[in-house]
């Protein structure tokens, strides 16, 4: 199947501060950014510890939570982010 | 709005997406994966985080003035305080993830996962060894498990023990020094800036004062240096050395107790501790007694060589003019001549054997008497001559014997077969002189010589000089009788 042309994938990751969990996932998800989806992504990290408000935008119940805003449809990932292949297969993006 | 109007107002896949969403958020609770919710109040959103006190451990350990540090099972570090930041040199967000590990060499690396792995079950120390900056820090690692509400991991505290170990490396080198100092067998002597005596070894115990430690280099020790002007004195050495010139190899006479060191030699070099200033120094002194003693001995020996060549050579001298008075022709002189340095020379070679001391008389005669008492067969006895004599006495002694002998050959006893000849130990004089008596019998009739040649004379004067010594020569018509008498003092040892 042929890749269609690269949108850049838009992640937005919803945590609560320094949470033993948020930390994590933020490590996860670097990891994964930088092994899998090298120059194709935008990550946003929202801190709803002080912004809690943004987590109407989504929905967010649990933290953490990664977003997949872009491309639609949108998918969340909640959690710490410690399955890889879960996260790519929710991403869409597969080796 | 109800439940069921909501949910019939989506469409199946939304239906599918919120149930899939309302599932995977109760499997992220249940496996842990999630520590915080966020709860609508009416308006706004309020976030809780699972944990409850999840500030708690924080401001604790903030609290403390040990560097602390947490971290999630997986050995992620959650969470440094500034006094671990300060020790570490690093700021917090440097020590993120693994970004502490990475201050750590391999070594120190297992050590540190080997921690958090057993931490993570029961309390763990364990020494860790990093440099930071210009300098190698050791630190004490305790590790404990801590629960961050629905999730475990490791608390770690790090205790700087640098100082302590330092501390114990100075001592255990301070301990080295000592044993370095104590085992010297050169006497060794510290002091400080001032002078006075910091350290000392067992060695130089044994030449100092006694409780040396604390008093002045010169009051430690007394020393007089033989080469030297007044003006050096055991101060001015210390005083050169600590002050960053070394002094080296003088020799310098010790008054001590013991009668074992009586000669040094002394050097002392400055100490430098650390940097380059001088902390005060270092003496050594080389035990030179038994040197010196030898050198002494042979400077004696020299001397006393000195002596007897001159008084040789004078006494060749004076047997050469003598015998040349009382002999005719250039034949007799050399026969006489030659026979009397040979007896001398005898007599040299017996004392340089006996090392001019001990030399018995009965050594002295038979060295001249040796040509006949092979053949004599019994007409020569000796008796009572097992007496040791100085090297001057014997030396007259040879020459007496050596005239006595050559005139007993010539004309006297051992000119005959019948002829006996028997020299004997008399007896001790009133004034205590030794008196030998050299006879002849059974030989020519002996009639006095009309006037006295070398021989004679030689023989009168010899032993004459010292109080009670001198000779005494009849030419009785049954044989020559002589009377040596050796003078008590010094000259024979019976």
């Amino acid at each position: 199947m042929a890749e269609a042309p690269s949108e850049p994938v838009k992640l937005v990751l919803y945590v609560a501060g320094e949470t033993p969990k948020s930390l994590a996932a933020i490590r996860n998800l670097e990891k994964i950014c930088s092994e899998h989806l090298a120059g194709k992504y935008r990550v946003e990290v929202i801190d709803l510890k002080k912004q809690p408000q943004l987590a109407r935008e989504h929905g967010i119940v649990a933290i953490p939570t990664l977003v997949k805003a872009l491309p639609v449809p949108i998918r969340k990932i909640i959690g710490d982010l410690s399955d890889t292949q879960k996260v790519l297969v929710h991403l869409s993006v597969e080796e | 709005m109800t439940v069921v109007s909501l949910v019939s107002a989506l469409t199946r896949d939304e239906l599918e997406a919120r149930l899939y969403e309302a599932e995977e958020t109760l499997r992220a609770i249940r496996e842990g994966e999630i520590d915080a919710v966020v709860i609508k109040g009416g308006a706004t959103e309020q976030v809780f985080t699972l944990e409850g006190g999840e500030q708690s451990y924080r401001t604790f350990m903030e609290a403390m003035d040990i560097g602390a540090a947490a971290f999630d099972r997986e050995g992620q570090l959650i969470y440094a305080n500034q006094a671990l930041c300060t020790l570490l040199d690093r700021p917090a967000d440097a020590l993120s993830g693994q970004a502490l590990l990475g201050l750590f060499d391999p070594v120190n690396q297992t050590t540190f996962r080997r921690l958090l792995t057993q931490a993570l079950k029961e309390r763990q120390s364990a020494e860790i060894h990093v440099r930071i900056g210009n300098a190698d820090r050791s630190f004490l690692l305790t590790g404990t498990p801590i629960d961050f509400g629905i999730v475990s991991g490791v608390a770690i505290t790090f205790t700087d023990i640098s100082e302590r170990e330092q501390s114990a490396a100075a001592k255990e080198s301070e301990r080295l020094a000592r044993s370095i100092l104590a085992s010297a067998n050169e006497a060794v002597i510290v002091c400080d800036r001032a002078g006075n005596v910091t350290h000392i070894n067992a060695a130089a115990e044994r030449i100092c004062a006694e409780a040396p430690i604390g008093k002045s280099f010169e009051d430690a020790i007394e020393l007089t240096f033989a080469d030297a002007t007044e003006l050096m004195s055991g101060a001015d050495i210390v005083a050169m050395a600590a002050s960053g010139t070394p002094v080296q190899g003088l020799e310098a006479a010790v008054k001590t107790s013991s009668a074992d060191v009586t000669d040094v030699l002394i050097s002392a070099a400055p100490l430098i501790v650390s940097g380059d200033r001088t902390q005060g120094c270092v003496v050594t002194l080389i035990n030179l007694s038994q040197r010196k003693a030898a050198e002494r001995r042979q400077a004696l020996l020299m001397g006393e060589l000195d002596h007897r060549v001159k008084n040789t050579l004078a006494m060749v001298l004076a047997i050469s003019a003598r015998t040349a008075s009382h002999v005719r022709t250039i034949e007799d002189f050399q026969k006489s001549f030659a026979g009397r340095i040979q007896a001398l020379a005898a007599t040299h070679t017996l004392l340089s054997n006996a090392s001019w001391e001990n030399l018995q008389i009965k050594d002295v005669l038979s060295v001249e008497l040796a040509p006949y008492t092979t053949l004599s067969g019994g007409r020569i006895t000796m008796e009572g001559l097992d007496i040791a004599v100085d090297s001057k006495t014997a030396v007259s002694l040879g020459l007496v014997f050596h005239e006595l002998t050559t005139n007993a050959v010539k004309y006297g006893a051992l000119s005959t077969r019948s002829g006996k000849l028997s020299v004997r130990r008399v007896g001790l004089a009133e004034d205590g002189a030794l008196l030998i008596e050299w006879e002849e019998r059974d030989g020519p009739l002996v009639t006095a010589p009309t006037k006295s040649g070398f021989g004679q004379t030689l023989i009168s004067r010899s032993l004459g000089s010292g109080p009670g010594g001198g000779t005494k020569l009849e030419f009785l018509p049954t044989g020559v009788v002589c009377q040596i008498s050796i003078p008590k003092y010094g000259h024979f040892h019976s």
